[in-house]
């Protein structure tokens, strides 16, 4: 076998093996989009690809009978303001791990790290009495600050790695040319360290964007919980309304994945070059 | 370029800020004349709203209704509210009856036992007892409670099997079968149509459970049941092996649906629905579930077919979901005000139409869909492992189940499983025994 057929066939296998994996991540996206449009006895019974009914009036419904309005801007308020505080903060926070020297700094890192190790059901219970004793419970501002602590650990290791690599010159240099260390932190570590921000923004929507569980504990009123409330209106304890509950899914996935294809480059760019060391 | 980043990201930070302030802060105040209620199922949210507009167009009194499904998160916020002193004026403990007693104990739940006698007993008299059963403390009660009713069902349920009209007369069959043996008559009439016979869960062990704890009452009674969770009688005593081979004959006959022992019940109501199966069983919750899946299914409910024509047969049933109010609620006479009114008949009937649940109010019968009254009209048979004077250990009742997997996969014969359960059971006691 001569050397540009044994190079085919390598990118051959390679390329089919990328496009399984491709495929089975993407097909149940398709399968959600497909059932999406159909009705609730087709979805059961109609098996090809392309439902032979289709019904794109369950957006519509899926959006009024879940009462999406509300519950989409809450959302994106809960997804915004927890991911820039948790940007601003653990940047803050890794910058001062990496680059500064005080008392008690490995001791406070470990603390954030083994914090990430305590599962969120675990901390329910004593959330919801501090909270309760703050008066924060059933308010926007308890729930994001709740939020904006769940993602700190992740995000305080991911920058302290990225910040741990930057070279030291660089902020000498800043020094010299009369930098103070806020202006170290947003001048230079911060842009140098863009791709890590990328992965911590897209991850944290993400987690922001699909929580459910401590909204529901914290949170009472209705006209305060975010997207995923709507999407039980579909499912009740024994029957689930499939085509409806279809359509608001994919409601729901569309903003989080025009997210993921605005910040790719980044998000590969962070993944590559070790944001996710450690 | 930096400075406009910069400033960006402030105006970001400002806005968030003012409508985080602007409208989520605003703390609640207790309002005398208001009843909060906690619930956790999706399906019926839109008629207890319905009904508590109409409360309080007839008394005055608002009644706010909170939903938090699922059901599991509800459990979780329940726990926490009563750790935190937050607990709303009505709500549900969907956990063990153990966790209710513990509820009682701490002073989260108001006794009824009063209200419910009052006007002699006119309350308790309009319920089905064994939707009361569930919420009531028996003298000398295991948990030390003091006897008595603490809770309101709104509704009930029981699991019992179905069977396709359509299917059944495609096969000739012009009666749903009685007893075991037309039961075995009906699955070869359906064979030879090439119709599957039984359909159920049991992926889901509990569902496979109920239908052996089914036989066991209708073969040894409950006597000798609950005698053999006490540890008096053993696995290996003749009855169980009866039980046992209820499995053993209608695997060998064929009456199972391929896969059946790792079918979880969402694929099982399919496959009844779509017509796959012309027996399933399964709870009364699924009229709904084959609404949705098909509205014009034809089927019926009955009874599991007999084996010992002097017993009846006995089928897991009871309370579905009930209500308790908060022991230390100001608002408490109010909270049981509605609850008595939320479980009177007209209203038990606009639930059940609503919602197509059975009614935990007996007078309510009268105005449900046939089906529905099928399943209501047994209800006087149902019994559930949460009223029994004992329970059987969980490791026990794994090995049981797991055997019955066995026995329908042919892996095992009804006297092996038995032995090995009884070894489980004597180990699980010496166990007990030294924990003590």
């Amino acid at each position: 076998m001569n050397e540009p057929t044994k190079r085919n066939l390598k990118y051959l296998g390679l390329h089919a093996f990328l496009l399984s994996v491709a495929l089975t991540c993407l097909f149940p996206l398709f399968w959600m989009f497909r059932c999406s449009l159909m009705d609730n006895q087709t979805v059961f019974t109609d098996k090809g690809l392309i439902p032979s009914v289709i019904n794109f009036g369950n957006y519509a419904d899926a959006w009024t009978k879940g009462g999406f309005g509300v519950y989409f801007f809450n959302s994106i308020l809960y997804t915004v303001s927890v991911v820039v505080g948790i940007v601003l903060v653990s940047s803050l926070a890794a910058f001062a791990f990496s680059r500064l020297k005080f008392w008690g700094r490995d001791a406070f890192y470990y603390m954030f790290v083994i914090a990430m190790m305590i599962p969120l059901p675990g901390s329910f219970v004593p959330l919801f009495v501090l909270m309760n004793k703050l008066g924060m419970a059933n308010t926007r501002i308890g729930y994001i600050l709740c939020m904006i602590n769940v993602g700190l650990s992740l995000s305080i290791i991911l920058l302290k790695t990225f910040f741990d690599k930057m070279p030291s010159d660089l902020e000498d240099a800043a020094r010299i040319d009369g930098c103070s260390k806020w202006q170290i932190w947003w001048n230079v570590a911060l842009p140098l360290a863009r791709p890590a921000v990328a992965v911590i923004v897209i991850f944290n929507s993400l987690n922001v964007w699909n929580e459910y569980i401590l909204a529901q504990l914290l949170l009472s009123d209705d006209k305060l919980m975010p997207l995923q409330r709507g999407l039980m209106a579909f499912a009740g304890k024994h029957s689930v309304d499939y085509s409806l509950l279809m359509a608001a899914l994919t409601i729901s996935a569309v903003p989080i994945i025009l997210l993921y294809l605005a910040m790719q480059k980044h998000i590969i760019k962070g993944l590559s070059s070790g944001a996710v060391v450690g | 370029m930096k400075k406009f980043s910069f400033v960006a990201v402030v105006l970001v930070l400002i806005c968030s800020g003012v409508i985080v302030a602007c409208t989520g802060c605003g703390g609640s105040k207790e309002d005398p004349n208001q009843v909060t209620m906690w619930h956790w199922m999706t399906d019926r949210d839109a008629v207890l709203q319905q009904l508590a507009q109409q409360y309080e167009q007839e008394t005055g009194v608002k009644i706010k209704i909170e939903l938090f499904a699922p059901s599991d998160s509800y459990s979780q916020r329940i726990t926490a509210s009563s750790q935190a002193n937050t607990l709303p004026d009505i709500f549900g403990i969907l956990d063990k009856k153990e966790i209710f007693a513990d509820f009682i104990r701490y002073g989260f739940v108001a006794n009824l036992t009063e209200e419910f006698a009052k006007d002699g007993g006119a309350w308790e008299k309009s319920m089905f007892p064994k939707a009361l059963d569930v919420n009531r403390f028996k003298p000398d009660n295991i948990y030390g409670i003091e006897p008595g009713i603490y809770g309101v069902p709104i509704d009930v349920t029981n699991i019992q099997m179905l069977y396709n009209k359509k299917l059944l007369a495609k096969a000739g069959i012009k009666k749903a079968p009685t007893n075991f043996s037309e039961f075995l008559a009906s699955i070869k009439a359906l064979k030879r149509v090439g119709v599957s016979g039984l359909v159920s869960g049991w992926g889901e062990i509990w569902m496979a459970d109920a239908f052996a704890s089914n036989y066991a009452f209708n073969i040894m009674g409950e006597e000798k049941v609950m005698a053999t969770y006490k540890g008096d009688v053993k696995y290996t005593d003749p009855d169980w092996i009866k039980v046992l081979n209820v499995f053993k004959t209608l695997s060998e006959a064929g009456a199972f649906m391929e896969g059946i022992v790792t079918k979880p019940n969402k694929e099982a109501e399919q496959d009844f629905a779509l017509e796959r199966a012309a027996f399933a069983y399964n709870g009364s919750w699924c009229v709904n579930v084959y609404h949705d899946m098909n509205p014009s299914l034809e089927y019926s409910a009955m009874l599991p077919p007999t084996i010992n024509p002097k017993r009846p047969m006995k089928i897991w049933g009871g309370a579905g979901s009930s209500f308790v109010v908060k022991e230390t609620s100001t608002r408490k006479d109010k909270a049981i005000a509605f609850l008595k009114w939320l479980s009177a008949e007209k209203q038990q009937a606009l639930l059940a139409k609503e919602t197509r649940n059975l009614p935990a109010n007996r007078k309510a019968l009268e105005s449900i869909p046939e089906v529905l009254a099928d399943f209501a009209s047994v209800m006087d048979n149902t019994t559930h492992p949460t009223i029994w004077k004992y329970n059987e250990l969980p490791a026990v009742t794994e090995a049981f189940d797991k055997g019955i997997q066995s026995i329908i996969i042919g892996e095992k014969t009804p006297k092996q499983v038995a032995s090995e359960v009884q070894a489980v059971k004597e180990r699980e006691t010496e166990k007990a025994k030294r924990r003590q």
